[in-house]
């Protein structure tokens, strides 16, 4: 079988993120052995580098390494080189997320800033508009904000995150011909669901139990807020479990995401000390939406939002821009690949075996 | 001459190099027609550059800067595909630590000066010469110095050695074998140290530290500060009765902190001055005004407990410096628990454990404990089965030490042999990044060693912990392609290798320069190796540099060639930091008007 070089391949992975010259890894393997995640079959980050250093492009866009790093930062700290294995193994996950991606905004996203900021403008124009055929009446818009957010699920599932994750199936399984026995992806599913929402291979990183408990929380808060007010219409119920509910999830968010963000600004940790648009992008907005929709319910509990319009435009352009931009194309797809990855790494382990 | 007014002069700007200061001062010369900064965005590509060169009409480009090779290529391919001659190129080296010093800023302008005239630097910086007093001064007992003391004093010098413990030998006395001939250390080095006190032409200054040092090239003097020994040289018979009484108990420095001295002691059986010596600073009587049990117990009365420091001066006209080098703390690296596990050894502690004539008589052993505590090794404790050596600890990485210690790689394959020498059953691994075996027979070592079945795995170790009584350590086998967690009984440490202590202070007094890494610098690392920017004090082993036996060796001779050639012509050149800008702007023009 010949192996395509491709030397630019590291040019490109630099537009990622990673500020630190792929070159300055002189592969002494110290990464390696001091994360706690790596395996015999699962070497990284050195061999991750080393793909990306000789532009070995088809062996890493096969490779699911990049996503069993969870970035606890201690290679980094301890490479002899400053080369800094953490960002690298980082940047290479943005740079994967681009090339499971079929419609390639991922990559524009990533990579342009302009680009960004106009996606995030068109959006909000758009909503914008929406409003302005509406007339601005709260009842037809939050009517609508509700619709929106079922197809935006809906669309966005079927359309974007389906297909790229069957695209990571193949790049990872079926590209490589790897023959696994049809009884080890049954075998799998278990495994898969309790990583998908507990992360759980996170906790074997050092000292990292209360960064895993704080994205625990996030991740179910995040999940119960999208059920009450997607499924249970927190904003139109008048059943007052279900307010509680909404409230709590909403709560938590902002507290948590309001010490992320916080913890980005200091840069104190390893973990926090570059921090990509994409990784400011999903903070904020994980915070605004859970804030606004906050907000909007102590408004409509205290009869103000018909006179308040605006916070519910806010809330519905922030939710837009959440859902269609970051949700599919940005940061939030990492919590399924991560969990995809380990599922395909031990198909791939039980392929090599037959 | 048609092309005067047609040269460039680039900038190769590193970090805080200060080269703007030099914009106005080299743009002022007549030859000069352009003054460019290689961080210059435009001038990044060799197609930016080879623009320029022909839009100004630049026939010759000077590159200065700290390394100006590293763009030479580039610059010289610029110039080609301009038209121009790509051979029309001189570097200018601003050599190291140069631009740091304010004062030396005029040497890297001289060089611009020389560039920009087409004059050889070499020769308008010729410094003048001086009278030169012929007794020299050595500073520092170690291998290096021996030599070069031995070299000066065979020729009929005087010289003045002066070392700061109570003892000559240095490090190379700790030593077992030597690679990789794998001599016996000590018969080398004992003979050398022996001639050292009987020679009629050296004076030996042990338990000396150099205060200050002050004069010119062919006349300094030292200020020598001479702790008290408290023994008097001349009428200790070197019985050990003293010792025998001494209640203090210290760890050895000779040992490594393997094992315990006493506060008045011998550093070791064959140090020289063969004497016996009291630490003040461990003594009891000294501290506290108690004991003072050795001065009865001496049979020749020839301790003084209450004699004093004094600090002498002495004179001469040239001075090696040979001070040598600390070993790296390896303390610092916490994920190797030195100083945690008592079994995690450095590379030195090992050295004694292998010596024979060591605390342990050669035998390799787990670290014990004394009555107070203390870690050391005793003879008959447990010898470990399975020993891991790790190498570049505190070297190549930029958290500590970014350079290569050099003699690591050698010196842990010699341990792997001697393990497997003395303990033939023993499971020896090495965990290496780059296996350098550079010198003179080194790499058939390396491959003999290869075949004594010893693991030597490709993969710098990340951690060493602790599980259920044993050591593990974790490192990824790079070519195995597989994750190594790895019990051991034993792990040792090859630390690297750092300037010593005192080598900043001292520097100062010398006035000569250090480079990053804080080591002397020579003046020019390819034809002036033992030479510094101070004429009359030279370099020599491992204080200008990380080396081994034998290159610290021919260091030494080096230095002492160039002190005896300044005392058979009864002068010595001055150095290139008594040149002002204007002496050499002078000679410059006397060069260029006899050209004429």
């Amino acid at each position: 079988m010949s192996t395509v070089v491709n030397p630019d391949l590291n040019k490109k992975l630099s537009k990622f993120g990673n500020k630190s010259e792929w070159n300055e890894c002189f592969h002494c393997g110290n990464c390696t052995a001091v994360c706690s995640l790596t395996e015999d079959g699962n070497l990284f980050p050195r061999k991750v580098i080393r793909q990306i250093q000789m532009g070995l492009k088809d062996k890493f866009i096969s490779n699911v390494d990049p996503w069993l790093c969870y970035y606890c930062g201690e290679c980094s700290e301890t490479c002899p080189r400053d080369a800094n294995p953490g960002e690298m193994m980082m940047s290479a996950r943005r740079y994967l997320t681009s090339v499971y991606d079929w419609t390639g905004l991922s990559g524009l996203l990533y990579t342009s800033l302009p680009a960004l900021i106009i996606a995030f403008i068109v959006i909000a124009v758009s909503i914008f508009g929406v409003g302005f055929a509406k007339q601005f009446n709260v009842d037809s818009i939050m009517s609508f904000g509700h619709h929106f957010e079922k197809y935006a699920i809906l669309s966005v599932f079927s359309l974007i995150i389906l297909p790229n994750i069957f695209r990571m199936f193949w790049f990872t399984i079926l590209k490589e011909k790897t023959k696994v026995p049809l009884i080890s992806y049954i075998k799998g599913t278990w495994d898969f669901i309790l990583h998908m929402f507990t992360q759980k291979n996170s906790l074997k990183c050092e000292n990292n139990t209360f960064r895993w408990l704080e994205h625990l929380v996030i991740v179910f808060g995040y999940l119960l807020l999208l059920f009450t007010t997607v499924f249970l219409n927190w904003f139109s119920t008048e059943n007052t479990f279900i307010i509680w509910l909404g409230y709590i999830a909403g709560g938590v968010i902002f507290v948590f995401t309001f010490d992320f963000i916080l913890s980005r600004i200091r840069k104190n940790k390893e973990i926090n000390k570059y921090s990509h648009p994409s990784d400011w992008l999903f903070v904020i907005w994980l915070f605004l939406m859970a804030f606004t929709a906050f907000l909007v319910r102590v408004f409509i509990d205290t009869d103000l939002l018909s006179n308040n319009l605006w916070l519910y435009m806010v809330h519905l352009i922030v939710i837009a821009q959440w859902a269609i931009l970051i949700v599919p194309f940005g940061k939030w797809m990492h919590f399924l690949y991560r969990s995809f990855a380990i599922y395909f790494a031990n198909l791939k382990k039980t392929g090599l075996n037959v | 001459m048609g092309k005067q007014n047609s040269r460039a002069v680039i900038f190769q700007e590193r970090k805080n190099s200060g080269f703007e200061k030099l914009e106005q001062f080299t743009g002022e010369f007549p030859e000069v027609k352009e003054v460019w900064f290689a961080t210059d965005l435009s001038l990044k590509d060799k197609k930016g550059l080879s623009a320029r060169i022909k839009e100004c009409g630049v026939e010759k480009i000077i590159i200065a800067g700290e390394s100006p090779g590293e763009i030479k290529s580039f610059v010289s391919a610029s110039l080609a595909d301009a038209g121009k001659n790509p051979e029309d190129l001189t570097l200018v080296s601003a050599n190291g630590t140069i631009l740091s010093d304010g004062d030396l800023l005029s040497v890297f302008k001289a060089k611009i000066l020389c560039a920009v005239k087409d004059v050889s630097f070499e020769l308008a910086s010729d410094p003048p010469v001086n009278p030169v007093n012929k007794a020299t001064m050595v500073i520092g007992g170690g291998i290096a110095g021996i030599q070069a003391s031995l070299e000066i004093a065979n020729a009929g010098i005087d010289v003045t050695l002066i070392e700061k413990t109570g003892t000559i030998g240095g490090h190379m006395a700790m030593f077992d074998k030597t690679f990789p001939t794998l001599d016996c250390a000590a018969c080398i080095l004992t003979p050398k140290m022996v001639e050292i006190g009987q020679h009629p032409n050296i004076e030996l200054l042990t338990y000396s530290e150099v205060l200050d040092v002050s004069g010119e090239a062919g006349d300094y003097t030292v200020k020598v500060f001479k702790k008290t020994r408290r023994v008097d040289l001349a009428t200790c018979i070197g019985c050990g009765d003293c010792t025998e009484k001494c209640p203090v108990k210290v760890p050895s420095e000779f040992d490594a902190g393997t094992a315990m001295r006493k506060a008045i002691y011998i550093p070791f059986p064959q140090a020289v001055p063969n004497k016996y010596l009291l630490d003040g600073d461990n003594c009891t009587y000294v501290q506290k005004g108690k004991c003072g049990v050795c001065a009865k117990v001496c049979p020749v009365d020839c301790i003084d407990l209450d004699a004093k420091d004094e600090t002498i001066e002495i004179k001469g006209g040239n001075i090696v410096v040979a001070t040598g080098f600390k070993t790296f703390d390896a303390e610092k690296v916490e994920r190797f628990g030195y100083g945690k596990y008592p079994n995690v050894l450095t590379s030195l502690e090992f050295e004694r454990l292998l010596n024979a004539a060591g605390p342990t008589g050669g035998n390799i052993v787990f670290r014990s404990k004394d009555k107070k505590g203390n870690g050391i090794f005793e003879a008959n404790s447990d010898s470990p089965e399975r020993i891991a050596l790790i190498h570049c600890v505190g070297s190549r990485d930029e958290n500590y030490n970014t350079h290569c210690s050099r003699v690591c790689c050698m010196y842990s394959l010699k341990m792997a042999h001697l393990v497997k020498e003395k303990l033939p059953d023993a499971e020896v691994s090495e965990y290496y990044i780059d296996m350098r075996a550079f010198g003179k027979g080194y790499e058939e070592f390396y491959e003999r060693i290869k075949k004594e079945g010893i693991d030597i795995i490709r993969g710098r170790t990340a951690k060493v912990e602790e599980k259920n009584g044993n050591l593990v350590l974790r490192s990824e086998d790079i070519e195995g392609m597989k994750l190594i967690e790895k019990e051991v009984d034993m792990v040792v440490l090859s630390v690297g290798l750092e300037p010593g202590e005192d080598s900043q202070k001292l520097a100062k007094s010398l006035n000569i320069l250090t480079d990053d890494a804080g080591w002397f610098a020579e003046l020019n690392s390819t034809n002036q190796t033992v030479n510094t920017i101070r004429g009359g004090i030279f370099v020599a082993g491992v204080c200008q540099g990380p080396k081994d036996i034998p290159d610290s060796v021919a260091q030494g001779s080096a230095a002492a060639a160039r002190v005896i050639q300044s005392v058979i012509n009864s002068k010595v050149k001055k150095g290139l930091s008594d040149l002002s800008y204007n002496d050499i702007e002078t000679k410059v023009n006397e060069l260029i008007s006899t050209e004429e």
